[in-house]
Protein backbone atom coordinates (compact mmCIF):
# COMPACT_ATOMS: atom_id res chain seq x y z
CA UNK A 1 0.00 0.00 0.00
CA UNK A 2 2.93 2.25 0.76
CA UNK A 3 4.39 1.54 -2.69
CA UNK A 4 1.04 2.32 -4.35
CA UNK A 5 0.88 5.63 -2.47
CA UNK A 6 4.43 6.47 -3.58
CA UNK A 7 3.58 5.66 -7.21
CA UNK A 8 0.47 7.84 -6.99
CA UNK A 9 2.59 10.70 -5.68
CA UNK A 10 4.81 10.63 -8.77
CA UNK A 11 4.60 13.77 -10.87
CA UNK A 12 3.36 11.66 -13.78
CA UNK A 13 0.14 10.87 -11.90
CA UNK A 14 -0.29 14.29 -10.33
CA UNK A 15 -0.07 16.53 -13.37
CA UNK A 16 -0.98 16.40 -17.06
CA UNK A 17 2.00 15.37 -19.15
CA UNK A 18 3.08 17.61 -22.02
CA UNK A 19 1.76 15.84 -25.17
CA UNK A 20 4.96 16.72 -27.08
CA UNK A 21 6.97 14.71 -24.50
CA UNK A 22 4.42 11.87 -24.50
CA UNK A 23 4.31 11.62 -28.30
CA UNK A 24 8.11 11.87 -28.57
CA UNK A 25 8.50 8.85 -26.27
CA UNK A 26 5.81 6.98 -28.20
CA UNK A 27 7.54 7.80 -31.51
CA UNK A 28 10.87 6.45 -30.26
CA UNK A 29 9.20 3.25 -29.07
CA UNK A 30 7.38 3.03 -32.41
CA UNK A 31 10.75 3.08 -34.23
CA UNK A 32 11.80 0.16 -32.02
CA UNK A 33 8.53 -1.67 -32.80
CA UNK A 34 9.11 -0.98 -36.53
CA UNK A 35 12.46 -2.75 -36.23
CA UNK A 36 11.17 -5.88 -34.53
CA UNK A 37 7.70 -6.40 -35.99
CA UNK A 38 6.18 -3.35 -37.74
CA UNK A 39 4.99 0.22 -37.10
CA UNK A 40 2.17 1.11 -34.69
CA UNK A 41 -1.30 0.52 -36.08
CA UNK A 42 -4.73 0.07 -34.52
CA UNK A 43 -7.10 -0.60 -37.46
CA UNK A 44 -5.50 -3.99 -38.22
CA UNK A 45 -6.07 -5.18 -34.67
CA UNK A 46 -9.64 -3.89 -34.72
CA UNK A 47 -10.29 -5.65 -38.04
CA UNK A 48 -9.05 -8.90 -36.51
CA UNK A 49 -11.20 -8.34 -33.40
CA UNK A 50 -14.22 -7.86 -35.72
CA UNK A 51 -13.36 -11.19 -37.38
CA UNK A 52 -12.98 -12.97 -34.06
CA UNK A 53 -16.31 -11.57 -32.83
CA UNK A 54 -17.90 -12.65 -36.14
CA UNK A 55 -16.42 -16.12 -35.72
CA UNK A 56 -17.82 -16.37 -32.18
CA UNK A 57 -21.29 -15.14 -33.18
CA UNK A 58 -21.69 -16.84 -36.58
CA UNK A 59 -19.43 -19.84 -36.19
CA UNK A 60 -16.17 -20.66 -38.03
CA UNK A 61 -17.89 -22.39 -40.97
CA UNK A 62 -20.26 -19.52 -41.77
CA UNK A 63 -17.48 -16.98 -41.45
CA UNK A 64 -15.22 -18.97 -43.79
CA UNK A 65 -17.87 -18.55 -46.51
CA UNK A 66 -17.37 -14.76 -46.44
CA UNK A 67 -14.52 -13.97 -48.91
CA UNK A 68 -12.96 -11.18 -46.83
CA UNK A 69 -12.51 -13.44 -43.80
CA UNK A 70 -11.21 -16.40 -45.80
CA UNK A 71 -8.91 -14.54 -48.23
CA UNK A 72 -7.77 -11.32 -46.52
CA UNK A 73 -8.09 -11.65 -42.74
CA UNK A 74 -8.31 -15.17 -41.35
CA UNK A 75 -9.40 -14.65 -37.73
CA UNK A 76 -6.64 -15.62 -35.31
CA UNK A 77 -5.75 -14.68 -31.74
CA UNK A 78 -2.07 -14.91 -32.71
CA UNK A 79 -2.22 -11.59 -34.61
CA UNK A 80 0.10 -9.17 -32.77
CA UNK A 81 -1.82 -6.01 -33.65
CA UNK A 82 -4.77 -7.06 -31.45
CA UNK A 83 -2.51 -6.77 -28.41
CA UNK A 84 -1.57 -3.16 -29.14
CA UNK A 85 -5.26 -2.23 -28.80
CA UNK A 86 -5.77 -4.32 -25.67
CA UNK A 87 -2.55 -2.87 -24.23
CA UNK A 88 -3.76 0.69 -24.85
CA UNK A 89 -6.97 0.01 -22.93
CA UNK A 90 -4.98 -1.59 -20.11
CA UNK A 91 -2.35 1.19 -19.94
CA UNK A 92 -5.05 3.86 -19.90
CA UNK A 93 -6.91 2.00 -17.13
CA UNK A 94 -3.73 1.85 -15.01
CA UNK A 95 -3.01 5.53 -15.68
CA UNK A 96 -6.57 6.56 -14.83
CA UNK A 97 -6.67 4.51 -11.60
CA UNK A 98 -3.26 5.73 -10.39
CA UNK A 99 -4.13 9.35 -11.10
CA UNK A 100 -7.63 8.92 -9.59
CA UNK A 101 -9.23 9.83 -12.90
CA UNK A 102 -11.15 6.59 -13.41
CA UNK A 103 -14.90 7.05 -13.19
CA UNK A 104 -17.87 5.98 -15.28
CA UNK A 105 -18.86 8.59 -17.82
CA UNK A 106 -22.09 8.15 -19.78
CA UNK A 107 -23.26 10.46 -22.62
CA UNK A 108 -26.31 12.36 -21.38
CA UNK A 109 -28.11 13.43 -24.54
CA UNK A 110 -29.70 11.35 -27.27
CA UNK A 111 -27.93 13.49 -29.89
CA UNK A 112 -24.54 12.39 -28.42
CA UNK A 113 -25.51 8.70 -28.66
CA UNK A 114 -26.63 9.19 -32.26
CA UNK A 115 -23.43 11.02 -33.25
CA UNK A 116 -21.22 8.42 -31.53
CA UNK A 117 -23.11 5.57 -33.24
CA UNK A 118 -22.87 7.12 -36.72
CA UNK A 119 -19.25 8.13 -36.07
CA UNK A 120 -18.29 4.62 -34.96
CA UNK A 121 -19.94 3.06 -38.01
CA UNK A 122 -18.20 5.49 -40.38
CA UNK A 123 -14.82 4.81 -38.76
CA UNK A 124 -15.34 1.06 -39.17
CA UNK A 125 -16.42 1.37 -42.81
CA UNK A 126 -13.47 3.70 -43.48
CA UNK A 127 -10.93 1.31 -41.99
CA UNK A 128 -12.31 -1.62 -43.99
CA UNK A 129 -12.34 0.34 -47.23
CA UNK A 130 -8.83 1.80 -46.92
CA UNK A 131 -7.09 -0.99 -44.96
CA UNK A 132 -5.61 1.75 -42.75
CA UNK A 133 -6.67 3.87 -39.77
CA UNK A 134 -5.59 7.27 -38.44
CA UNK A 135 -2.70 5.71 -36.48
CA UNK A 136 -1.18 3.84 -39.40
CA UNK A 137 -1.67 7.00 -41.48
CA UNK A 138 0.23 9.35 -39.17
CA UNK A 139 2.54 6.94 -37.30
CA UNK A 140 3.33 4.37 -39.99
CA UNK A 141 2.60 5.06 -43.65
CA UNK A 142 3.43 8.78 -43.89
CA UNK A 143 6.75 8.53 -41.98
CA UNK A 144 7.59 5.55 -44.26
CA UNK A 145 6.82 7.96 -47.14
CA UNK A 146 4.22 5.56 -48.52
CA UNK A 147 2.07 7.13 -51.24
CA UNK A 148 -0.97 5.63 -49.49
CA UNK A 149 -0.07 7.69 -46.41
CA UNK A 150 -0.29 10.97 -48.33
CA UNK A 151 -3.65 9.95 -49.83
CA UNK A 152 -4.86 8.93 -46.38
CA UNK A 153 -3.70 12.22 -44.77
CA UNK A 154 -5.53 14.19 -47.50
CA UNK A 155 -8.64 12.06 -46.93
CA UNK A 156 -8.66 12.36 -43.14
CA UNK A 157 -8.10 16.14 -43.21
CA UNK A 158 -10.94 16.59 -45.73
CA UNK A 159 -13.14 14.24 -43.68
CA UNK A 160 -12.34 15.98 -40.39
CA UNK A 161 -13.21 19.32 -42.02
CA UNK A 162 -16.60 18.01 -43.21
CA UNK A 163 -17.13 16.34 -39.82
CA UNK A 164 -16.35 19.64 -38.07
CA UNK A 165 -18.98 21.44 -40.19
CA UNK A 166 -21.58 18.78 -39.30
CA UNK A 167 -20.53 18.88 -35.63
CA UNK A 168 -20.89 22.69 -35.57
CA UNK A 169 -24.37 22.50 -37.15
CA UNK A 170 -25.53 19.88 -34.63
CA UNK A 171 -24.14 21.89 -31.71
CA UNK A 172 -25.85 25.07 -32.94
CA UNK A 173 -29.21 23.33 -33.45
CA UNK B 1 13.51 -13.62 -35.81
CA UNK B 2 10.89 -12.94 -33.15
CA UNK B 3 8.30 -15.64 -32.31
CA UNK B 4 4.56 -15.08 -32.59
CA UNK B 5 4.27 -15.00 -28.79
CA UNK B 6 7.16 -12.53 -28.66
CA UNK B 7 5.38 -10.30 -31.20
CA UNK B 8 2.19 -10.36 -29.13
CA UNK B 9 4.05 -9.61 -25.87
CA UNK B 10 6.02 -6.75 -27.48
CA UNK B 11 2.79 -5.36 -28.96
CA UNK B 12 1.00 -5.52 -25.60
CA UNK B 13 3.89 -3.82 -23.79
CA UNK B 14 4.05 -1.11 -26.45
CA UNK B 15 0.28 -0.62 -26.31
CA UNK B 16 0.32 -0.39 -22.50
CA UNK B 17 2.95 2.37 -22.52
CA UNK B 18 1.05 4.20 -25.28
CA UNK B 19 -2.21 3.92 -23.33
CA UNK B 20 -0.59 5.26 -20.17
CA UNK B 21 1.17 8.17 -21.92
CA UNK B 22 -1.87 9.16 -23.97
CA UNK B 23 -4.07 9.02 -20.86
CA UNK B 24 -1.67 11.16 -18.85
CA UNK B 25 -1.10 13.70 -21.63
CA UNK B 26 -4.76 13.93 -22.78
CA UNK B 27 -3.46 13.75 -26.35
CA UNK B 28 -6.04 13.04 -29.02
CA UNK B 29 -5.71 12.71 -32.79
CA UNK B 30 -9.29 13.88 -33.34
CA UNK B 31 -8.62 17.01 -31.29
CA UNK B 32 -5.37 17.58 -33.20
CA UNK B 33 -7.33 18.05 -36.44
CA UNK B 34 -10.65 19.35 -35.09
CA UNK B 35 -9.19 21.99 -32.74
CA UNK B 36 -6.80 23.25 -35.42
CA UNK B 37 -9.77 23.73 -37.79
CA UNK B 38 -12.49 24.81 -35.36
CA UNK B 39 -10.65 26.75 -32.63
CA UNK B 40 -7.25 27.42 -34.26
CA UNK B 41 -5.53 25.80 -31.26
CA UNK B 42 -2.60 23.47 -31.83
CA UNK B 43 -1.71 21.68 -28.57
CA UNK B 44 -2.39 18.23 -30.02
CA UNK B 45 -1.33 19.05 -33.59
CA UNK B 46 2.16 20.14 -32.42
CA UNK B 47 2.72 16.82 -30.64
CA UNK B 48 1.57 14.95 -33.74
CA UNK B 49 4.03 16.86 -35.93
CA UNK B 50 6.94 16.23 -33.53
CA UNK B 51 6.16 12.50 -33.49
CA UNK B 52 5.99 12.43 -37.30
CA UNK B 53 9.37 14.17 -37.53
CA UNK B 54 11.02 11.60 -35.21
CA UNK B 55 9.35 8.72 -37.05
CA UNK B 56 10.30 9.99 -40.51
CA UNK B 57 13.97 10.20 -39.58
CA UNK B 58 13.92 6.90 -37.65
CA UNK B 59 12.08 4.86 -40.28
CA UNK B 60 13.97 6.18 -43.31
CA UNK B 61 17.33 5.82 -41.52
CA UNK B 62 16.68 2.15 -40.84
CA UNK B 63 15.19 1.59 -44.31
CA UNK B 64 18.43 3.06 -45.76
CA UNK B 65 20.48 0.30 -44.13
CA UNK B 66 18.01 -2.46 -44.97
CA UNK B 67 16.36 -2.79 -41.55
CA UNK B 68 12.80 -2.44 -40.30
CA UNK B 69 9.43 -3.75 -41.44
CA UNK B 70 7.73 -1.20 -43.74
CA UNK B 71 4.04 -1.81 -44.43
CA UNK B 72 3.59 -3.48 -47.78
CA UNK B 73 0.22 -3.01 -49.38
CA UNK B 74 -1.14 -1.53 -52.55
CA UNK B 75 -1.95 2.14 -52.77
CA UNK B 76 -5.31 3.14 -54.19
CA UNK B 77 -7.99 5.80 -54.12
CA UNK B 78 -9.67 3.65 -51.48
CA UNK B 79 -7.17 5.12 -48.99
CA UNK B 80 -8.47 8.63 -49.68
CA UNK B 81 -12.16 7.66 -49.65
CA UNK B 82 -11.82 5.39 -46.60
CA UNK B 83 -9.98 7.97 -44.51
CA UNK B 84 -12.43 10.67 -45.64
CA UNK B 85 -15.26 8.64 -44.10
CA UNK B 86 -13.06 7.88 -41.11
CA UNK B 87 -12.32 11.61 -40.62
CA UNK B 88 -16.04 12.48 -40.54
CA UNK B 89 -16.68 9.57 -38.19
CA UNK B 90 -13.97 10.43 -35.70
CA UNK B 91 -15.16 14.04 -35.34
CA UNK B 92 -18.79 12.92 -34.86
CA UNK B 93 -17.81 10.20 -32.38
CA UNK B 94 -15.38 12.56 -30.62
CA UNK B 95 -12.73 9.84 -30.62
CA UNK B 96 -10.34 8.11 -32.99
CA UNK B 97 -8.99 4.57 -32.75
CA UNK B 98 -6.50 5.54 -30.02
CA UNK B 99 -8.72 7.70 -27.87
CA UNK B 100 -11.65 5.26 -28.04
CA UNK B 101 -9.45 2.57 -26.39
CA UNK B 102 -7.89 5.07 -23.97
CA UNK B 103 -11.20 6.62 -22.96
CA UNK B 104 -12.75 3.16 -22.58
CA UNK B 105 -9.90 2.38 -20.16
CA UNK B 106 -10.88 5.52 -18.21
CA UNK B 107 -14.47 4.32 -17.85
CA UNK B 108 -16.07 6.24 -20.73
CA UNK B 109 -19.13 4.32 -21.92
CA UNK B 110 -19.54 6.57 -24.98
CA UNK B 111 -16.06 5.55 -26.18
CA UNK B 112 -16.89 1.88 -25.64
CA UNK B 113 -20.08 2.42 -27.66
CA UNK B 114 -18.01 4.02 -30.47
CA UNK B 115 -15.67 1.01 -30.45
CA UNK B 116 -18.60 -1.38 -30.58
CA UNK B 117 -20.08 0.37 -33.62
CA UNK B 118 -16.66 0.68 -35.24
CA UNK B 119 -16.42 -3.12 -35.08
CA UNK B 120 -20.00 -3.50 -36.38
CA UNK B 121 -19.26 -1.10 -39.26
CA UNK B 122 -16.08 -3.00 -40.06
CA UNK B 123 -17.80 -6.35 -40.06
CA UNK B 124 -20.87 -5.30 -42.05
CA UNK B 125 -18.76 -3.60 -44.73
CA UNK B 126 -16.52 -6.69 -44.93
CA UNK B 127 -19.56 -8.52 -46.35
CA UNK B 128 -19.38 -6.27 -49.44
CA UNK B 129 -15.76 -7.13 -50.22
CA UNK B 130 -15.15 -9.13 -53.33
CA UNK B 131 -11.99 -10.44 -54.99
CA UNK B 132 -13.17 -9.33 -58.40
CA UNK B 133 -14.67 -5.83 -58.10
CA UNK B 134 -13.79 -2.53 -56.46
CA UNK B 135 -13.73 -1.34 -53.65
CA UNK B 136 -10.72 -2.42 -53.58
CA UNK B 137 -10.71 -5.78 -55.31
CA UNK B 138 -8.00 -8.24 -54.40
CA UNK B 139 -7.50 -9.06 -58.08
CA UNK B 140 -6.59 -5.44 -58.90
CA UNK B 141 -3.99 -5.20 -56.11
CA UNK B 142 -0.91 -6.44 -57.93
CA UNK B 143 1.66 -3.89 -56.78
CA UNK B 144 1.51 -2.22 -60.21
CA UNK B 145 -0.55 0.82 -61.29
CA UNK B 146 -4.01 -0.23 -62.46
CA UNK B 147 -6.10 2.84 -63.14
CA UNK B 148 -9.19 0.85 -64.16
CA UNK B 149 -9.14 -0.68 -60.69
CA UNK B 150 -8.32 2.70 -59.09
CA UNK B 151 -5.02 1.27 -57.85
CA UNK B 152 -1.73 3.15 -58.03
CA UNK B 153 0.66 0.30 -57.31
CA UNK B 154 3.20 0.46 -54.54
CA UNK B 155 5.52 3.33 -53.61
CA UNK B 156 7.36 4.28 -50.42
CA UNK B 157 10.81 5.32 -49.16
CA UNK B 158 12.17 1.85 -49.93
CA UNK B 159 10.99 1.85 -53.55
CA UNK B 160 12.34 5.41 -53.95
CA UNK B 161 15.71 4.18 -52.72
CA UNK B 162 15.63 1.15 -55.03
CA UNK B 163 14.60 3.14 -58.10
CA UNK B 164 16.88 6.16 -57.67
CA UNK B 165 19.83 4.68 -55.79
CA UNK B 166 19.58 7.59 -53.32
CA UNK B 167 19.41 6.44 -49.66
CA UNK B 168 15.90 6.68 -48.15
CA UNK B 169 17.20 8.94 -45.37
CA UNK B 170 17.78 11.73 -47.92
CA UNK B 171 14.06 11.72 -48.80
CA UNK B 172 13.34 11.43 -45.09
CA UNK B 173 15.31 14.61 -44.38
CA UNK B 174 13.28 16.47 -47.03
CA UNK B 175 10.01 15.33 -45.41
CA UNK B 176 11.42 16.18 -41.97
CA UNK B 177 12.18 19.72 -43.19
CA UNK B 178 8.60 20.11 -44.45
CA UNK B 179 7.15 18.99 -41.11
CA UNK B 180 9.57 21.25 -39.23
CA UNK B 181 8.46 24.19 -41.37
CA UNK B 182 4.82 23.51 -40.40
CA UNK B 183 5.77 23.16 -36.72
CA UNK B 184 7.69 26.44 -36.71
CA UNK B 185 4.78 28.19 -38.45
CA UNK B 186 2.49 27.04 -35.62
CA UNK B 187 4.95 28.24 -32.97
CA UNK B 188 5.13 31.62 -34.69
CA UNK B 189 1.34 31.85 -34.76
CA UNK B 190 1.14 30.98 -31.07
CA UNK B 191 3.84 33.50 -30.18
CA UNK B 192 1.97 36.21 -32.06
CA UNK B 193 -1.18 35.28 -30.09
CA UNK B 194 0.71 35.28 -26.80
CA UNK B 195 1.47 31.76 -25.51
CA UNK B 196 0.78 28.10 -26.26
CA UNK B 197 -2.55 26.34 -25.89
CA UNK B 198 -3.88 24.64 -22.80
CA UNK B 199 -5.61 21.21 -22.91
CA UNK B 200 -8.96 21.58 -24.66
CA UNK B 201 -10.71 19.14 -22.35
CA UNK B 202 -9.99 16.09 -24.46
CA UNK B 203 -11.78 14.99 -27.59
Amino acid sequence: MDLLRKIRELDLFQRTLDPVIALSIIAMLDVFLFLIVGAWTVGGGETMIAGLVGKYVLGARTLARIPFWSLVFKPSWAYWKIYISLGMGFGAFVGAVLSREFYWRVPRHLSEWVMITIGGLLMGIGIRLSFVCNVSTFFGLTPEMNLGGYLAVSGIIAGAWVGTLIYKKVMEA
Amino acid sequence: MITVTGQCVAAFMFGSVVGLLVQRSRWCNTAALRDAMLFKTFRNAKALLVAMMILTLGFTAFISVGNGNPMRFDVGLNQFVGLFLFGIGMVLAGACTVSSWVKTGEGNIGALWALLFLIIGLFVSSLLWSYTYWPPAGSTMTGQPNLAGLQLGFADALTLQQKTGVPAIVFGIVQFAGLLFLYRAILKKEKARGGSDKPSGGC
